[in-house]
């Protein structure tokens, strides 16, 4: 492309998209083609319009090919689709943040993929997605280096892919952490949703007797039947998760192209649709590192990554499935740079924040405890005082891996961070990708002399808190990690009159 | 061990009354709900001194809250940083950059007019990070808008 001036012609996507539009019109309008064919057998008649709710999705389909088109001009990526309600998306080049490849399975048998190309736009409309869908996959890869300016590894005449550094690849052991996330009861309380929702409809629970339940029933031991169902319930639970686990992360592989600290990370993952992003270096801003305490004990965890411009919990940003934690790290500091932020010992947060721990997780607890046994009386509450037993011991416990987990540390220009227990995450933001610091008390925590530490940061959570730190850490660590900005408000205690701090219970 | 100290303007003594508005106009709105769904009509069992207890919290609030909401809310801009403190129970201060600094919007609210003041947001590319001042008088708001608009734009790079 030599000068901007050069008019660049509007072009359709690949002609093999008109086998794949009309397929996906009919499966949209399936809903209604079977309310059609229930009327039709029901009415014992079948007219001509019976054919029409095939042949009118299926035109729609080709016409959709018609009416869409794109062009790629030096400046600007432009996307015009529509026959009755026009739509024209347009982007600079310069705003392109992400492009992303996916390819579900009907793209994948032509050859076809769905470019999106991502600029952080906060949208959540798809509608305003910039998507290039049926894009022929070479030149897909080919637009990806191009937007986003890795060079030119096709004018060498060289496969792009041999030149990458591999840093991590799929390995189908890492299966075994799949039930231990709680992605298989979201999908189990998905399925249970939908199953119900059609039992429902189609009368299936009024057919159901209670009493002939419970006679058939009455037999049973319930020392037998209860670990039984619980056994099957968790396998179910399990099978799903591994499924869940197996579909969006068969094949994972992450690698980096480009120099150091100048190239992409490419990550690829997916079993029935291939789904491909890539991360500018210079956007990512650091990572996070999640081990819930399933996958803790395991001892596994995950990986994503903070990247500018990719918002909230975009999966596209995670670095590595729930794999061993000696993976895991391994990836992190990889795309660190550096594995001090990961391996750094942490400053202790102080007896103060570690009793807050405590007073937060024991008082609801306790209020339960008192309410139920004033209110019911402990006699009356029968099996359910075995639960108000255990209340609070589980609750100490939460409240001391609560604990353990506080602590933050300034290490290799990276601020790091770890709360949390049923939840526990470190996140490591390097200081360049820090755009404010909050300091938050509540009058409880000014009491106790603390405070939260939030780093704001444009990508992944938005933020990065170091919990219930004490108050002059606190104002140390931003001090540390951005000295030019906290001077200015800064005071010696000899000279501080402002500030209301009470001494320490 | 260095300490922060508060930012060094407090926003406009009105701020209080209209904070009060607000507070009474909700606490009003919340003892009729009362009134009406327990002694007047029976729908709930709420008695008589329940409500006179809600009434009694409610004028503590309205009462108590915009004056400690007042001794809280202040506010700073400097050549390179803008700095806020807010909130009454849960204090709040925050500090951005002036160099990340993506938008400056001036709003009045309906009751914000009546006391002649004005909001000033100041927005980063965090979703957690945008500075609040409630409270300006409006020429001052006016006024700050313009400054700060000058200010962040003699920094370049696109602020994330």
């Amino acid at each position: 492309m030599s000068a901007a001036t050069v008019e660049v012609a509007w072009q359709r996507v690949d002609p093999r998209m008109l086998l794949v539009y009309p397929v996906r019109e009919l499966v949209r309008f399936l809903p209604v083609l079977i309310g059609l064919f229930l009327a039709g057998t029901a009415s014992g008649r079948t007219d001509w319009w019976h054919g029409a709710g095939i042949v009118i999705p299926m035109a729609l389909g080709v016409l959709r090919y018609f009416t869409t088109y794109f062009r790629i001009t030096p400046a600007r990526v432009e996307l015009r689709r529509g026959l009755l309600n026009r739509h024209q998306l347009s982007t600079p080049l310069d705003r392109v943040r992400s492009v992303d490849i996916s390819a579900p399975l009907t793209h994948r048998a032509l050859g076809l993929t769905i470019v999106r190309i991502g600029t952080g736009s906060a949208s959540k409309d798809d509608e305003d997605h910039l998507d290039l869908d049926g894009l022929p996959a070479a030149r897909a890869r080919q637009l990806r280096v191009d937007l986003l300016r890795l060079g030119a590894p096709a004018t060498t005449g060289a496969e792009p892919e041999h030149l990458d550094r591999v840093v991590l690849r799929f390995d189908p052991a890492w299966v075994r952490f799949a039930p231990l996330t709680t992605t298989g009861l979201a999908l189990a309380g998905g399925a249970l949703g939908v199953v119900g929702q059609a039992v429902n409809t189609f009368g299936g629970f009024d057919r159901v007797d209670p009493h002939e339940v419970v006679d058939s029933t009455a037999g049973w031991s319930a020392a037998l039947a209860v670990p039984i169902g619980l056994a099957l319930l968790l396998g179910a639970v399990s099978a799903l998760a591994i499924g869940g686990y197996v579909v969006t992360n068969w094949g994972f592989t992450l690698t980096h192209t480009g120099p150091e600290h100048h190239g992409a990370w490419h990550l690829r993952r997916g079993l029935l649709t291939t789904r491909e992003t890539s991360l500018d270096d210079d956007r990512v801003s650091g990572v996070t590192t999640s081990t819930p305490l399933g996958l803790r004990l395991a001892r596994g965890g995950r990986v994503s990554a903070i990247v500018t411009g990719l918002g909230g919990e975009s999966r596209s940003a995670l670095l590595a499935p729930p794999a061993p934690r000696a993976v895991v790290d391994g990836v992190a500091s990889a795309v660190l740079g550096t594995s001090a932020p990961l391996t750094a010992p942490l400053s202790d947060h102080g007896p103060q924040a570690r009793r807050r721990r405590y007073v937060r997780a024991l008082g609801p607890a306790a209020v339960v405890v008192v309410a139920a046994v004033t209110l019911v009386g402990f006699d009356a509450l029968g099996t359910w005082s075995l639960g108000v037993v255990v209340l609070l011991p589980l609750a100490a416990l939460l409240a001391r891996d609560r604990a353990a987990a506080l602590g933050h540390a300034l290490v290799g220009g990276h601020l790091v961070a770890r709360s949390g227990s049923l939840d526990r995450r470190r996140d490591a933001l390097a200081v360049r990708g820090v755009i404010g610091w909050n300091l938050r008390a509540s009058w409880f925590q000014r009491r106790a002399g603390l405070t939260t530490l939030v780093a704001t940061t444009a990508g992944g959570r938005q933020r990065v808190s170091v919990l219930d730190v004490p108050q002059d850490v606190a104002v140390d660590l931003a001090h540390h990690a951005m000295p030019d900005l906290l001077a200015q408000f800064l005071v010696s205690p000899e000279t501080n009159h402002t500030a209301l701090r009470l001494p320490d219970l | 061990m260095p300490e922060l100290r508060e930012p060094s303007h407090r926003v406009s003594p009105r701020a209080r009354l209209m904070w009060a508005t607000a507070a009474a106009a909700e606490g009003v709105v919340l003892v009729a709900v009362l009134v009406v769904a327990g002694p007047v009509t029976d729908w709930l069992p709420v008695p008589w001194w329940a409500v006179a207890l809600a009434a009694v919290a409610v004028l503590a609030y309205a009462v108590g809250m915009p004056v400690w909401r007042y001794r809280v809310h202040r506010w700073e801009v400097t050549a390179t940083a803008v700095y806020t403190q807010t909130g009454w129970w849960v204090r709040e201060r925050r500090i951005a950059p002036m160099s990340r600094i993506q938008t400056v919007d001036h709003a009045e609210g309906a009751l914000a007019r009546l006391f002649g003041l004005a909001t000033v947001t100041v927005t980063t590319a965090s979703a957690a990070g945008a500075l609040e001042i409630v409270g300006l008088p409006r020429d001052r708001a006016l006024a700050l808008v313009d400054e700060l608009a000058v200010q962040a734009d003699t920094v370049a790079g696109d602020a994330t």
